[in-house]
C-alpha cells in the first residue's frame, strides 16, 4: 500500500474502516472475560455481546466453564433473564455451580432428546431475548445451521456459547470468535482460531481459578496426608452401625 | 375454515321452511321462508340441517360473554339478539363508529356474523339490527321520529304485541310504524291492543325498559364440532384459536387472567386427548395461548382424526392493572424469559426443563435435585471439599489408577447406612492423561476399586 493510501486512512474516522491487521472495534464493549491476558485479545476487549462464540475442546474437564465462570458471575448480577445450559454432556452439578457463585434460579438447564430439538431449543432461546447467555454442547452442525445461529444472536443482541469437538476446528464456521482449548498440566491454552483481527502470534495461556489447584508435586495416595494442602475432612453422618 | 358449500337450515314447526342459508345457497335462489320443496327444486345440491335451538342459544350465551370485553352490561334478547348497553364504553373505544367497527372485526376470528345497529333504546336498537343493518342511531332531539319509517312487522319482534293484534293494525291499512303513531291512543286501548301503545312507548323511551344484565358463567367451557374429521395441525389450531379468542374475551369481561387451561381433542372412537396448556404467569393473551397450543400439537401424535375440540378453564386470578412504561417496560424482559420457558416446555416435556438445586447431602449423587427453573437454593453451603461441576449420572469404573496423577484428597465420604444405600469412599482429584482434571474415588467396601465421578469442567 502506498504512503499517500495509508495517510488517507489514518485520516478517516476511527470505526469506518477496519484494517486486518488491527483488532476490530465493535461498537459495543465486550463482557470481560475476567482473564486480563485474554480480553487484551479480543476484539471489544471481551467476549462479544451479540455473537456465535466456538469453544471447541476435546473432553469436558479441561476447564472449560472455568473459563466462563467470570463472565457468568458479573452477566446475572442483575438481570432477571436465563442462562440457559442447553444439551451439556453431563450433569452440572449444582453443589460446585452454588459454591462458584452461579445463582441458581437463572441456570435454565434443557435437555433435549436429539439434534434437531437441541438446535430448535438453542434458536428458541437466542430469539426469544429471554436468555442472558446461551451455552450449547453440540456434537456436529453444518455450516447452515452455524450460521442460523449466529444470525439468531447478532438479532438478539445475545450471546451463544457453543462448544464443539476439536476435531470441528477444521470445518468452515460463521461465528464471530472461534477458540480451541488445550490443556495443560496446570493451565488451559487458548489458541485463537477466528477473531475479527490478525492471526494471534501465540497461544495464550491462562490459569483458571475455579478449578482445584494441583500442590506442588503429585500425590501419592498412600502418603496422601502429607502433602495435601488442604487437610482432608471427613463427612461423617450419624453414628455408624458397622456391618458384617 | 372449510367452506361450508350450498347449506341450509330447517325448521320443521310449524311447517318445513329454510330458517337460513349460506352465501352460496342465497345465490341460487334459496330464501330463508322458503318450503324445503321449494328449495330443493332450484338448487337440488343443497344439504339441509336441523335447526337446533340448543346450540343456538348455547351460542348466545357464548356470544354474550365473549361481548363482556366492549361493555360490563351486556343482556341477553332471545332468540338471536344480544344488547350492549354501551354509553360508558363509547370514550374507551374512541366513540360508536370505532366501536361497531371493532366488534363487527372481533366477529370474524369467532366465525359469526352479526347485523350490528344502535339506537337510544333496545328496542329500537334491536329494530334496526334486523332491517337496516350497520345504522347508528344516536341520541338527538326528535330521533324516535326516524323509527316511523320501519314496518309495522317489528312490534311483533323483541316486544308484547301478538299477532292477532298485528293482523288487526294489517287490516285497518297500518303498514309503517309511523301510522302507529299516528292513531289515536284511547282507540288503541279499547280494541285490547295496549302492548302496542306500550312497546311504542318503550321503543321511543317515552317508558322504561329496563334489561336484566347477563352474568358470565363461573367456569369456561366451550366446544367446537368441527365440520370434518381433522387430523392436519393446522384446521385444528384455527379452530382452537376461535376457543381461545373466546376464552380471552371471557377473561377480558371478568378483569381476570388464567395460567391454565385444559384443551381437549374429541375422537370418534378413542378416548379424547387431553392438551393441558399451561403458562408460566396469570395473563390473557390469545396469541400465547395459541403459540402453546402449537408447540403442544407439534409434539403430539393423534391417535385418531379429531372430530371436536373442547376448551375448559376454572378458577381465574384477578389480573393486576398495569400501566404502560414511558421508558421501556422493565416486565418485558422477565415477560420474555417466562414465555421462553412456556414454549421449551410445551414442545421439549416438563422434564427436559428445568434447573438444579443442591441437597444438604453427603453422598455427591443425591447432593442435588431438579427443581422448577427460577426456584431459589436455600441459604447455607455446605463447607466440603473441591466438588466438580459436571457430574456423571453414574460412575464409570477405572481399570487401572496407573495413568491418573492424584492432585489432593482423600476426601472420605462416608454415609447412608440407614437407607440401605450406603457408600464409603474416598475421593481425590485426579489428572488424567490427556490433563482433564477428574473428581475419582475409591471404593472401601468389597469389591473396591476406582471409579471416576465428575470432571472440574
Amino acid at each position: 500500500m502506498s504512503a499517500s493510501a495509508l495517510a488517507t486512512l489514518a485520516a478517516l474516522p476511527p470505526g469506518l474502516v477496519w484494517q486486518a491487521d488491527r483488532l476490530a472495534r465493535p461498537a459495543e464493549a465486550g463482557m470481560p472475560t475476567g482473564f486480563a491476558a485474554l480480553d487484551a485479545q479480543l476484539p471489544g476487549g471481551g467476549w462479544p455481546r451479540g455473537a456465535l462464540i466456538e469453544l471447541l475442546g476435546d473432553a469436558p474437564g479441561i476447564g472449560e466453564l472455568g473459563l466462563l465462570l467470570p463472565m457468568l458471575r458479573a452477566a446475572t448480577a442483575a438481570a432477571e433473564r436465563w442462562i440457559a445450559w442447553i444439551a451439556p454432556p453431563h450433569l452440572p452439578y449444582a453443589p460446585a455451580l452454588a459454591a462458584a457463585g452461579i445463582p441458581l434460579e437463572r441456570l435454565l438447564l434443557l435437555t433435549p432428546d436429539d439434534h434437531a430439538e437441541t438446535l430448535w431449543a438453542i434458536r428458541q432461546a437466542l430469539a426469544s431475548g429471554g436468555c442472558e447467555v446461551v451455552l450449547a454442547w453440540l456434537a456436529r452442525a453444518d455450516t447452515a445451521a452455524l450460521r442460523r445461529l449466529q444470525l439468531a444472536a447478532e438479532e438478539s443482541a445475545t450471546p451463544l456459547f457453543l462448544f464443539r469437538p476439536a476435531a470441528a476446528a477444521i470445518q468452515s464456521s460463521p461465528a464471530s470468535l472461534r477458540l480451541r482449548l488445550v490443556p495443560t498440566t496446570d493451565a488451559l491454552t487458548l489458541d485463537i482460531l477466528k477473531r475479527r483481527g490478525p492471526a494471534l502470534a501465540a497461544p495464550i495461556r491462562l490459569t483458571i481459578p475455579d478449578r482445584p489447584t494441583p500442590p506442588s508435586r503429585a500425590l501419592d495416595p498412600t502418603h496422601d496426608a502429607l502433602v495435601c494442602a488442604d487437610p482432608p475432612r471427613f463427612a461423617v453422618a450419624g453414628i455408624h452401625a458397622r456391618r458384617g | 375454515m372449510d367452506d361450508p358449500g350450498t347449506l341450509a337450515v330447517v325448521e320443521h314447526h310449524p311447517r318445513a321452511r329454510i330458517v337460513a342459508a349460506t352465501a352460496e345457497a342465497l345465490v341460487r335462489g334459496v330464501e330463508p321462508g322458503r318450503s324445503v320443496a321449494g328449495a330443493l327444486a332450484v338448487a337440488p345440491q343443497l344439504q339441509l340441517r336441523d335447526r337446533d335451538f340448543v346450540l343456538e342459544a348455547a351460542t348466545l350465551d357464548e356470544c354474550a360473554t365473549w361481548a363482556g370485553q366492549f361493555t360490563p352490561c351486556v343482556s341477553l334478547d332471545p332468540p338471536d339478539t344480544i344488547l350492549l348497553e354501551t354509553s360508558a364504553s363509547l370514550r374507551l373505544f374512541g366513540g360508536l363508529d370505532a366501536l361497531a367497527r371493532r366488534i363487527a372485526e372481533a366477529l370474524i376470528p369467532l366465525g359469526l356474523d352479526a347485523s350490528i345497529a344502535a339506537a337510544p333504546t333496545p328496542l329500537a336498537a334491536r329494530w334496526l339490527a334486523r332491517t337496516s343493518a350497520g345504522k347508528l342511531m344516536r341520541a338527538s332531539k326528535g330521533w324516535a321520529r326516524s323509527l316511523d319509517a320501519l314496518p309495522v312487522d317489528l312490534l311483533a319482534d323483541g316486544g308484547t304485541v301478538s299477532t292477532p293484534t298485528l293482523e288487526l293494525l294489517r287490516d285497518i291499512g297500518v303498514r309503517r310504524i309511523g301510522d302507529v303513531v299516528r292513531l289515536p291512543r284511547d282507540g288503541l286501548a279499547r280494541r285490547q291492543a295496549t302492548a302496542v301503545i306500550d312497546t311504542l312507548a318503550r321503543a321511543r323511551g317515552e317508558q322504561p325498559d329496563p334489561r336484566p344484565w347477563f352474568i358470565p358463567a363461573e367456569r369456561f367451557e366451550s366446544r367446537i364440532v368441527l365440520p370434518a374429521s381433522v387430523e392436519r395441525t393446522e384446521p385444528l389450531l384455527f379452530a382452537a384459536g376461535r376457543l381461545f379468542s373466546g376464552l380471552t374475551a371471557w377473561l377480558a369481561a371478568r378483569h381476570a387472567a388464567l395460567d391454565r387451561c385444559r384443551l381437549y381433542l374429541e375422537h370418534e372412537d378413542v378416548p379424547e386427548t387431553l392438551l393441558e396448556i399451561v403458562t408460566g404467569r396469570p395473563g390473557r393473551d390469545e396469541a400465547r395461548l395459541a403459540l402453546l397450543a402449537r408447540e403442544h400439537l407439534a409434539a403430539l401424535t393423534l391417535p385418531a382424526p379429531v372430530e371436536a375440540l373442547r376448551l375448559s378453564a376454572e378458577a381465574p386470578a384477578t389480573l393486576p392493572a398495569r400501566t404502560p412504561d414511558l421508558f421501556g417496560d422493565p416486565e418485558t424482559a422477565r415477560d420474555s424469559a417466562t414465555l421462553l420457558l412456556d414454549r421449551l416446555r410445551a414442545r421439549l416435556g416438563p422434564d427436559a426443563v428445568r434447573t438444579v438445586l443442591p441437597v444438604a447431602e453427603h453422598r455427591p449423587e443425591r447432593a442435588w435435585r431438579p427443581a422448577e427453573p427460577g426456584s431459589r437454593p436455600a441459604r447455607g453451603a455446605s463447607g466440603s471439599g473441591p466438588r466438580p461441576l459436571w457430574l456423571m449420572d453414574e460412575p464409570r469404573a477405572l481399570g487401572s489408577m496407573r495413568a491418573f496423577t492424584l492432585l489432593s484428597g482423600p476426601e472420605r465420604i462416608e454415609s447412608g447406612w440407614w437407607d440401605g444405600d450406603d457408600v464409603r469412599r474416598d475421593y481425590y482429584v485426579a489428572r488424567a492423561p490427556d490433563a482433564v482434571l477428574c473428581w475419582v474415588f475409591e471404593r472401601l467396601d468389597p469389591p473396591g476399586g476406582w471409579y471416576v465421578h465428575g470432571f472440574f469442567g
